[in-house]
């Protein structure tokens, strides 16, 4: 199915050529003169208003590639060259400041600059394209199009460009580019000791990836806590999903049942949880469970503490529920339960409602068993409609900063001496890794490699459970 | 009927730009860049032709506004021929440098910032190098020389990067010292850990100090003669696995820390905590900070008192553990535009008169060294024991990688996973805490 897509990709974008080359060898010189003066074909078209707009196009792209990308698109081969210096003049009381060069401006603004001229580009052919179309149509004799006529499409048979277009640009700009920011800092050496404006940053290839992996370069121990750091991320994100689905979908079952009395107020008991914000409700959890906090005090005064300290368990004068790992990884998935049952419970009540009931009384009546019937219609079921969610339950839990940060930050310190030196916890995350990573030690162009390799990890795993789930007929077995 | 005109000339444009590329929408991408980059330029010009008041941003900790306010006023006062528009914001000391380097050239013009942050920041240029804006004080009719005496050695040392001065010191209380129950310690008892220990475990209370922090736990380190410092390329050199200038080795201040974190009356506090311990009672003394005299004060009641640290046993001597001075400086921003104006405010609300004005309202302890010698100042207890402790004090200058690897260590000492028996395993233990501090900077 993927090589289908890629192949209509492929196509549609060589069809796309095809046609601008037909446009420029078959073209009158109107369509000709076109490829300079963008407004040429309409003009000679009788669609003046449409080569007036052409044309203005054209100038303002112009006008913007000399007074403003020209700027700064010269210098991305170096990403700048000239380092910022002042002079105080005491007449004025104010720094005299060079000329210099930001690399980070410098990076941001060639990207959007290449971001238009990328866009121009497609419609300077599309402009050429349809400057022949039109030559074809008056030759036919056919009726080209007024402009009342063309606004007019937008409502009706193109609808559907009218809608897109906004949502197309906030992608341009509100995710488009900044991911391509991100990616392209990867390669560059942009941290605490070339932080623009002071400072600038350059090229420096696949180095970060190659300090990433094993090249040794970042911490002596980088590679060390990368294993570690990636290993407890993919447990972390397989149980926190796992347990807080089956919890949910048991707890649904429960509320469901109809032998479940005041099932109105459980269900909204357990949904004020998800009312409460999640950092207050984490951080209150983190003060109980600390070293020194309320529920050390009542195991130290009942004397569980002294019971596990005999038995071996714990070495300390307190239980290290958030403070050693082990204790501190089930800890955190059993409060992560706390936190995320609520959500599956709603997801999995939902389903639960729209159980085929015909299937239900049938089973029944064969004379099937509650547990059969779970085993055999409700949970294959259920499986196949919150399948999806799981997926990006998982994807959403290999990112999930929030339980992880707010549970350790300030209350874990790791006794490994090797992850300290890579600046990890037993207890991080890769995103959270990468928090403390950029946030302490700014850290930029590492921050970007190791997201890079998240999104790469995250992105392979959607893929292919998406491809599996929704592969064959199985979409058939329900409807 | 213009607006009919205008929408109509609109709707005009979004269609043609749809239209005409038939099926992409790209082009409304090409028409915006053209705006940003007019706004942009309108405001350079905007910052360009200020002539009118001298604009300056402020920053000060939120508990510091109404002083900051007042010293303001005084400030606009000392220039009657100048018209200023000054803004204060608040930030606080503590993460002044986080919120300056997310944007060097948005950040206040001046601001307050602890001691500990002043390499990073330099590095980042976001503050000015006083030297070559000395000028600028003579307008105050005072030199660069003038604020270097009239502030305590130490803090201008603090203050100082590469010879030159990048910042005015404000108030010197950023350290540790102990505070005690006079009611149940003697001074005697104070004097060294092995009695304050003993003493402690006869009245079945306990006494506290975090470990697992860089911050604290390199007091035993420092007492015993060790070096912390910050090379050129930004790394941070460090020798407490090898042998001290006085003569002790790395190893055995380990095993003396060990045996006081091994004391039943010793109490590993997390850093951040101390607070709420001294708070529950059940301490009898604690190393902090002036940020808890209040708290003390509340506990130990009458017996409330302060002194330097304890000595604590090396071998068979007695060491004087050792702190690391910590200070609130005033800097300017390097990309301040009224350089000039901004030193002067910044020299203003650290002057002496400032930092009385701040002792007397925030109770911050002075860096002027007049202030340091006067009467009020020594008879406030917790500051007395900081300026008694601060001859023992040092200056702290590390790079980002030293904290990780010091709180673990302080961890493993305060959990007892080293053996005070074992030397080899705490040789090995400090040569990775070495390794991992000197680690080179990418």
């Amino acid at each position: 199915m993927a090589d289908k897509k890629n192949k209509n990709v492929l196509s549609s974008i060589g069809k796309f050529f095809a046609e601008f080359a037909e446009a420029i060898v078959h073209g009158d010189i109107f369509v000709k003169l076109s490829l300079v003066w963008m407004g040429a074909g309409y003009a000679k078209r009788k669609q003046y208003i449409k080569a007036v707009l052409m044309t203005v196009l054209e100038i303002a792209v112009i006008a913007f590639t000399v007074s403003f990308a020209m700027k700064y698109v010269p210098k991305f081969g170096t990403l700048g060259t000239v380092k910022m210096e002042k002079v105080f003049n005491v007449s004025t009381m104010k720094s005299e400041i060079n000329d210099y060069d930001n690399s980070f401006k410098i990076l941001l603004f060639s990207l959007f600059s290449f971001v238009v001229w990328f866009a121009f580009a497609v419609v300077w052919i599309k402009n050429v394209v349809n400057a022949y179309r039109l030559q074809k149509l008056s030759e036919a004799g056919k009726h080209i199009a007024t402009f009342r006529e063309d606004l007019h499409s937008l409502v009706e048979e193109r609808f559907h460009i009218t809608l897109l277009t906004l949502p197309v640009l906030g992608v341009v700009i509100f995710t488009a580019i900044p991911i391509l920011l991100l990616i392209l800092v990867a390669f560059t050496n942009y941290d605490q000791q070339h932080m623009p404006p002071s400072a600038l940053f350059t090229w420096t290839g696949l180095t970060n990836f190659i300090n990433l992996f094993g090249g040794g370069g970042l911490t002596v121990t980088f590679g060390y806590a990368f294993v570690r750091v990636l290993g407890w991320t993919l447990v972390w994100a397989f149980f926190a999903t796992l347990t807080t689905y089956i919890g949910g979908i048991l707890l649904s079952l429960l509320l469901n049942s109809k032998k479940t009395r005041l099932t109105k107020m459980w269900r909204t008991l357990f949904i004020v949880t998800i009312a409460v914000p999640q950092f207050v409700s984490l951080l209150l959890v983190r003060n109980f469970f600390s070293n020194g906090g309320i529920v050390n005090t009542i195991c130290a005064s009942i004397g569980l503490t002294g019971f596990l300290r005999d038995i071996g368990l714990v070495s300390t004068s307190y239980i290290p529920f958030l403070s050693a790992p082990g204790w501190a990884h089930v800890m955190i998935i059993l409060i992560n339960i706390w936190i995320g049952v609520p959500y599956q419970m709603l997801i999995a009540t939902g389903v639960l409602m729209n159980l085929p009931t015909d299937q239900l009384e049938s089973a029944r009546v064969d004379g099937a068993k509650p547990f059969q019937i779970f085993k055999s219609i409700t949970m294959p079921y259920l499986l196949f409609v919150t399948g999806p969610t799981l997926v990006t339950d998982f994807v959403k839990n290999i990112n999930n900063f929030n339980v992880i940060y707010l549970l350790t930050q300030d209350v874990y310190t790791t006794t490994n001496q090797a992850m300290a030196n890579s600046q990890a916890k037993e207890v991080d995350l890769l995103v959270t890794w990468l928090f403390r990573l950029t946030q302490d030690y700014y850290n930029y162009k590492m921050a970007s490699a190791i997201g890079i390799i998240v999104f790469i990890i995250c992105s392979v795993f959607t893929l292919v459970a998406f491809n599996r789930m929704i592969k064959g007929d199985r979409e058939g077995t329900y409807q | 009927m213009k607006k009919k005109v205008l929408a109509a000339m609109l709707a005009s444009l979004m269609a043609v730009s749809m239209t005409a590329c038939g099926g992409s929408s790209s082009q409304e991408n090409a028409a915006a860049p053209s705006d940003s980059a007019q706004s942009q330029a309108g405001t350079e010009a905007n910052a360009a032709s200020a002539d009118g008041p001298i604009a300056l941003t402020l920053w000060g900790a939120e508990e510091d506004q109404t002083l900051l306010g007042e010293l303001v006023e005084g400030f606009k006062a000392a220039y009657p021929d100048q018209t200023f528009d000054i803004q204060i914001g608040v930030e606080s000391e503590s993460t002044a440098k986080d919120t300056i380097l997310t944007d060097v050239e948005a950040a206040a013009d001046v601001y307050a910032f602890a001691s500990d942050q002043l390499n990073d920041l330099v590095k980042a240029g976001a503050l000015l190098n006083l030297e070559e804006y000395a000028d600028a004080l003579t307008v105050a009719g005072k030199t660069l020389d003038d604020v270097k005496s009239a502030n305590s050695a130490g803090s201008i040392e603090a203050a100082t990067m590469d010879g030159s001065l990048y910042a005015f010191p404000r108030s010197g209380d950023n350290g540790y010292f102990l505070y005690y129950d006079s009611s149940v310690l003697s001074d005697e008892d104070v004097a060294s850990w092995d009695n304050l220990l003993a003493a402690a475990n006869k009245a079945g209370k306990k006494v506290g100090m975090t470990l697992a922090s860089g911050w604290y736990n390199a007091s035993f380190f420092y007492g015993a003669g060790f070096t912390t410092g910050l090379n050129d390329d930004q790394t941070t050199s460090i020798d407490w696995n090898k042998t001290s200038a006085d003569g002790y080795t790395g190893v055995d201040v380990v095993k003396s820390m060990l045996n006081i974190a091994a004391d039943p009356a010793f109490m590993a506090i997390a850093d951040g905590d101390i607070s709420n311990q001294l708070a529950s009672g059940a301490l009898v003394a604690c190393v902090s900070g002036t940020w808890d005299s209040i708290t003390a004060q509340e506990v130990f009641g009458d017996g409330y008192a302060a002194t330097k640290l304890p000595t604590f046993t090396v071998g068979d001597k007695q060491v004087q553990q050792g702190s690391v001075a910590g200070f609130k400086f005033v800097g300017v921003n390097g990309y301040a535009e009224n350089a000039g104006w901004a030193v002067l405010l910044a020299d203003y609300i650290s002057n002496q008169d400032s930092q009385q004005k701040f002792f007397e309202q925030r109770e911050c302890g002075p860096t002027n060294v007049n202030l340091i010698d006067s009467d009020a100042v020594k008879a406030n207890v917790a500051i007395a024991a900081l300026a008694e402790q601060s001859a023992y004090s040092k200056t702290q200058l590390v790079g980002g990688k030293y904290w990780d690897p010091t709180q673990t260590f302080g961890e493993l000492i305060a959990q007892g996973t080293l053996s005070a028996d074992d030397d080899a395993a705490i040789q090995n233990a400090l040569d990775t805490l070495v390794e991992g501090v000197t680690a080179p900077v990418e």
